[in-house]
C-alpha cells in the first residue's frame, strides 16, 4: 500500500492510497461545512442534484444510461453528520480497464464525469435544472417521511434532537419537512456554489494503480474558484442539561423503544471507547450479558458513542412493563463499572475487539477512505496500529473515571398504544 | 479427500473445494494482500423445512414453525459459557442468521483466525439444550419477533408471500410466532439438531487471509465424521395458482412501501441460475433509471429511487419481486404488467440488453474486492447446487432470447401479487 497526502491551494486535501489488491478505483469527495438548520436541506439538496445530471448530460437517464454502460459504474451523493458538522460529497467507483470486455477506457470516462459533475453542473439563469431539482426534492421529502418507517433509527434521531437541543448536532444531516420544502433551484445552486468556495474538501482516490491526471483534474479545476475557507470545530462537548429530561411519543407499534443519552466531559477518547465496549458494544458487554441474555428483557440493547459530542447513548426496544426494570439495569451495569467491577478479562475482550477492527481497514476502498478522513478530523495521520497502542494504554482506573463522569442527560421512548389502553 | 481447484474463465479468479472425509463440503479462497478472513458455517436448514425424516424413519416428523431460527439462538449458548465469550478472547466478530433455506453461523477476524476457526468448527458441533436455557430464550425471541411485526418492511414481504403460496412454508415467518414458538422445547431441538448439522448436509466456506493447509488441518482435528442418514425434507403440494392478488396492511409508514410478486414455476441448480439471470435483467430493463417506464413513474411521482427488484427463489418456490415506495401501487402494478405485456410482444432491446448485461458483470467483478462477498458466495454456490463464479459465466452467456423465453413463461398476470402497507392517513 502507497499513501501520499497532496495540499492543494484553498484547504484542499487530496489523499490517494494506492492498493495493488483490489479491482476497482474509488472517489469521494468530501464538503466539510457547519450543520445549521437553514442550511442543511439546501446543501443536501445542490449535492443531490449534481449527482443528477450535468452540463454536458442534461437528464437522469443519460447519465444513468452512461454509468450502466460503463460497467454499472457508480456516482452518489452523500450527506453525514459529524457532531456540529455536516459532511457531504459524492463518491464513485469504477471497474479497472482490464476488466472492460470491449475495451473501454472507463477510467477516463469516469474522470470526466466527475468534473462535468463537480465543476460544471446543469444550471440555467443561476438555478439548477428544474427537472433534476424536482427528482432531488421529491427524494428528500419521501426520505423525511420514511424516518418513521424503521423505529429504532427514528427513536435514535429523536433523542439526539432532546440530547443537543439548541445545538447544531440536533439536526439531522438532511433537515426536516420545512427545511425541504423551503429550498428552491435558486438557493440549492447558491449553497453549492457556497461549499465550493467555503467548504474544506478532502479528497480521496483508492485505487490498484495511480493516475496523476486524476490529481491534475482538481487542481485545475479548483484554481478557477475563489476559494475563502471557513474553519469547522470536529469537537465540541454537549453541555449536561440541569436535569435530566424525558421525551416520549405514542405510536402503534408492538414494542416499546427506550433511548437513554448520556455525557461525559472526559477527554481521554481511548478511555471513553474502551468503556463503551465493556458497557454495551459488544455481544459480550455487561448491557447484553445482563439485560438480554440474563433478565431476558429484551432483544437488542446497546450503546454507541457520539464522539464530537462527548455522548453515550443507550438503546433497546423493550415491553412497556419492563421499561423501568430494564432502565434500571442499565444504571446498575453502569454503577457496577463505577466501582471498579470490570474483570481483566473484559478489558482484554475489549482491547481485541478494538484491534480486531482496526487490523481490517484496508480491506476495502471505502474503509481507507473512512480510515483518513477521520484522521484528518482528528488532526492526526497516524496508522491503525499506532491507535491500537493508545488503546493498550488505557488502564482499568481510566475505564472507572469514565463511568464515574458519565451523567444521565435526556431519555426519549416510544410507547405503544395498544398496552396503555 | 477429494480436492479441487475452481477457476473463474473470465476473471482467474479461483478457489479450493474439498469434500472432507467428515462427509463437510468445504470451500477456501486464498486472497493474497488481505488482512481479515470471513468464515461461514452453514446447514441446508432454514424457516421452511418443517417437515422431514431419515431414512430409517416410517414417518416424518412435523414441528413448529420458527424452530430452526430458535435453534440457531440456542446453539450459541454451551454447556460452560456463551460462545461469544469464547470469541471474546480472540477479538472475532460472531454472528448467526437464519433464512428460508439456512442456517449458517459466521465469524468475521483480522488476527488469529484458526482459533477462531476452532471456536466455530467446534459450538455448532455441540449442542446444549436443556428446559431452563430454553425458556430464557422464548423472552428474548419473543421480543425479536415484536421486533419484526414492526418492521413494515418486514411485514410487506411476508403479507406478499402467504398471498403467493397456499401451502409452501416459505409463507410463515422465519422467527414463528409467540404461540408457535411456545411449543419448542430441548428434546424438538435435538431431534431437528441431529437431522439437519449433519456434516453431510453442510458446508465450511472460508475467504481472505487464509492458508488452505491450514484450514484443513483444522477441520481434520475439529470435524467429528458423520454417517449420512439420508436425510428427506419434503414441501406440501404447492399449486400454480396465487391465493389471492393483494393484501394491505396499516402501520406507522412514510410513503406507502410495496412488494409486487410474480409467482413462478420453482427449479433448483443450474436451471435455477439461469432463469434468475435472466428475470434479473428482464427486470432491470424495467426498474433501470434510463428506461422509459421509470422515467414516466418518476416524473408521475409514483416511485422514487427505492424502487427496484429481486429474484427470490429456493426449494420449491421461486418469485420476480419488484419493490420499494409509492404513492400509487395500484397505477404501478398496472404499469408493471404493461410493460412486461410490452417486452413480451415487442421482444428485448438490444442496446438497452447489451448495456444491462455489463452493469451486472461490472457489479459482480466489484463484488471479488470483497472478503465477505465472496465466502458467502462460495456458501450460495453449495446452497443452490452450482460452482462459485457460475453466475459470471451465466451472465456472459446469457442472450436476450433466453430472457425473452422466460419473460413470455413465467411472468403471467394472473400470478401477480400486490402487498402494501401503509400509514392510517392514506386508507
Amino acid at each position: 500500500m502507497k499513501y501520499n497526502r497532496t495540499e492543494l491551494d484553498g484547504n484542499i486535501g487530496f489523499t490517494s492510497v494506492i492498493d495493488e489488491k483490489f479491482k476497482t478505483a474509488c472517489l469521494a469527495v468530501r464538503f466539510i461545512t457547519e450543520l445549521s438548520e437553514d442550511k442543511v436541506s439546501s446543501n443536501l439538496m445542490g449535492i443531490d442534484t449534481i449527482t443528477y445530471s450535468n452540463s454536458k448530460i442534461k437528464t437522469f437517464s443519460e447519465l444513468n444510461e452512461k454509468l450502466s454502460s460503463l460497467y454499472g459504474a457508480s456516482l452518489a451523493s452523500f450527506s453525514a453528520k459529524r457532531g456540529d458538522v455536516q459532511v457531504l460529497g459524492i463518491s464513485s467507483s469504477w471497474l479497472l480497464n482490464r476488466y472492460a470486455i470491449d475495451g473501454e477506457d472507463i477510467e477516463n470516462e469516469m474522470l470526466s464525469l466527475i468534473r462535468d459533475t463537480v465543476f460544471s453542473p446543469n444550471v440555467n439563469d443561476g438555478k439548477f435544472d428544474e427537472e433534476s431539482f424536482r427528482i432531488t426534492k421529491k427524494e428528500l421529502l419521501d426520505r423525511i417521511e420514511a424516518e418513521i418507517n424503521s423505529k429504532r433509527e427514528y427513536a435514535v434521531t429523536q433523542a439526539l434532537k432532546t440530547a443537543f437541543k439548541g445545538e447544531p448536532a440536533e439536526n439531522t444531516s438532511y433537515g426536516t419537512k420545512e427545511t425541504a420544502e423551503a429550498v428552491t433551484p435558486e438557493t440549492a445552486y447558491s449553497s453549492y456554489i457556497n461549499l465550493l468556495k467555503t467548504a474544506p474538501v478532502e479528497i480521496h482516490y483508492i485505487a490498484p494503480q495511480e493516475n496523476p491526471a486524476i490529481l491534475e483534474m482538481f487542481r485545475e479545476n479548483f484554481s478557477k474558484i475563489e476559494r475563502i475557507p471557513k474553519k469547522v470545530l470536529f469537537e465540541n462537548a454537549s453541555p449536561l442539561k440541569n436535569e435530566v429530561v424525558t421525551e416520549s411519543e405514542e405510536f402503534d407499534v408492538r414494542q416499546c423503544k427506550m433511548v437513554l443519552n448520556f455525557k461525559t466531559d472526559c477527554e481521554n477518547i481511548y478511555a471513553v471507547k474502551m468503556l463503551n465496549k465493556i458497557w454495551g458494544e459488544t455481544p459480550v458487554s455487561k448491557l447484553f450479558m445482563n439485560v438480554r441474555e440474563k433478565l431476558s428483557l429484551c432483544y437488542y440493547c446497546s450503546s454507541r458513542i457520539i464522539n464530537a459530542k462527548g455522548t453515550i447513548m443507550v438503546d433497546v426496544g423493550v415491553e412497556r412493563k419492563n421499561i423501568e426494570k430494564a432502565k434500571e439495569e442499565i444504571i446498575h451495569q453502569l454503577d457496577e463499572i463505577r466501582k471498579g467491577n470490570i474483570t481483566d478479562e473484559e478489558i482484554e475482550s475489549a482491547l481485541k475487539s478494538i484491534d480486531n477492527n482496526l487490523s481490517a481497514v484496508g480491506d476495502s476502498p471505502s474503509s481507507y477512505s473512512a480510515w483518513y478522513f477521520e484522521c484528518f478530523c482528528n488532526g492526526e495521520i497516524i496508522t491503525p496500529q499506532e491507535k491500537i497502542e493508545k488503546y493498550k494504554a488505557v488502564v482499568k482506573e481510566d475505564i472507572v473515571r469514565v463511568a464515574n463522569s458519565l451523567n444521565l442527560d435526556s431519555i426519549y421512548i416510544m410507547y405503544d398504544k395498544e398496552s396503555q389502553e | 479427500m477429494e480436492k479441487k481447484v475452481i477457476t473463474s474463465q473470465r476473471t482467474g479468479d479461483s478457489c479450493i473445494y474439498v469434500k472432507h472425509k467428515s462427509g463437510l463440503d468445504i470451500y477456501i479462497c486464498e486472497m493474497e494482500g488481505f488482512s481479515s478472513t470471513e468464515a461461514l458455517f452453514g446447514t441446508k436448514y432454514g424457516s421452511v423445512n418443517t417437515m422431514f425424516k431419515m431414512r430409517d424413519d416410517k414417518e416424518y416428523t412435523v414441528v413448529p414453525e420458527g424452530i430452526a431460527h430458535f435453534l440457531e439462538h440456542k446453539l450459541f449458548e454451551n454447556e460452560d459459557c456463551d460462545v461469544f465469550e469464547l470469541y471474546a478472547k480472540t477479538g472475532a466478530n460472531g454472528n448467526a442468521y437464519t433464512s428460508f433455506d439456512r442456517t449458517c453461523y459466521l465469524f468475521s477476524c483480522s488476527k488469529n483466525y484458526q482459533d477462531s476457526l476452532r471456536i466455530l468448527l467446534d459450538f455448532v458441533q455441540k449442542p446444549y439444550f436443556t428446559k431452563e436455557n430454553v425458556d430464557k430464550e422464548q423472552g428474548i425471541i419473543g421480543q425479536e419477533i415484536q421486533m419484526t411485526n414492526d418492521n413494515p418492511e418486514w411485514r410487506v414481504i411476508f403479507n406478499m408471500l402467504r398471498c403467493m403460496y397456499h401451502n409452501h412454508p416459505v409463507k410463515i415467518d422465519i422467527a414463528g410466532t409467540i404461540e408457535s414458538i411456545a411449543k419448542i422445547d430441548a428434546d424438538l431441538l435435538y431431534k431437528c439438531y441431529n437431522t439437519f448439522y449433519n456434516l453431510n448436509n453442510m458446508v465450511l466456506a472460508i475467504a481472505g487471509n487464509v492458508n488452505a493447509d491450514e484450514v484443513l488441518s483444522i477441520c481434520d482435528e475439529c470435524l467429528k465424521e458423520c454417517e449420512d442418514k439420508g436425510l428427506e425434507t419434503v414441501f406440501p403440494e404447492e399449486p400454480e395458482s396465487i391465493v389471492q392478488s393483494e393484501i394491505y396492511e396499516t402501520q406507522p409508514v412514510g410513503t406507502p412501501i410495496f412488494h409486487i410478486g410474480y409467482k413462478c414455476r420453482p427449479c433448483n441448480g443450474q436451471e435455477r441460475l439461469t432463469k434468475s439471470v435472466a428475470l434479473t435483467m428482464a427486470t432491470a430493463l424495467i426498474t433501470d433509471a434510463s428506461s422509459d417506464i421509470y422515467q414516466k413513474l418518476l416524473k408521475e411521482e409514483i416511485i422514487n429511487s427505492t424502487f427496484g427488484s429481486e429474484i427470490f427463489c429456493g426449494d420449491g418456490y421461486f418469485s420476480v419481486i419488484f419493490s420499494g415506495e409509492s404513492t400509487d401501487p395500484k397505477k404501478l402494478r398496472d404499469s408493471i404488467i404493461s410493460e412486461v405485456k410490452r417486452m413480451s410482444d415487442e421482444g428485448v432491446n438490444e442496446k438497452d440488453f447489451q448495456r444491462i448485461k455489463k452493469c451486472m458483470y461490472g457489479s459482480l467483478i466489484r463484488q471479488l474486492n470483497n472478503v465477505d462477498i465472496i465466502a458467502s458466495m462460495m456458501l450460495d454456490a453449495y446452497m443452490s447446487g452450482i460452482e462459485p463464479y457460475d453466475v459470471i459465466n451465466t451472465v456472459s452467456e446469457m442472450t436476450s432470447d433466453t430472457i425473452l423465453e422466460y419473460v413470455r413463461t413465467e411472468l403471467d398476470k394472473d400470478k401477480l401479487v400486490m402487498s402494501v402497507v401503509e400509514g392510517a392517513e392514506n386508507v
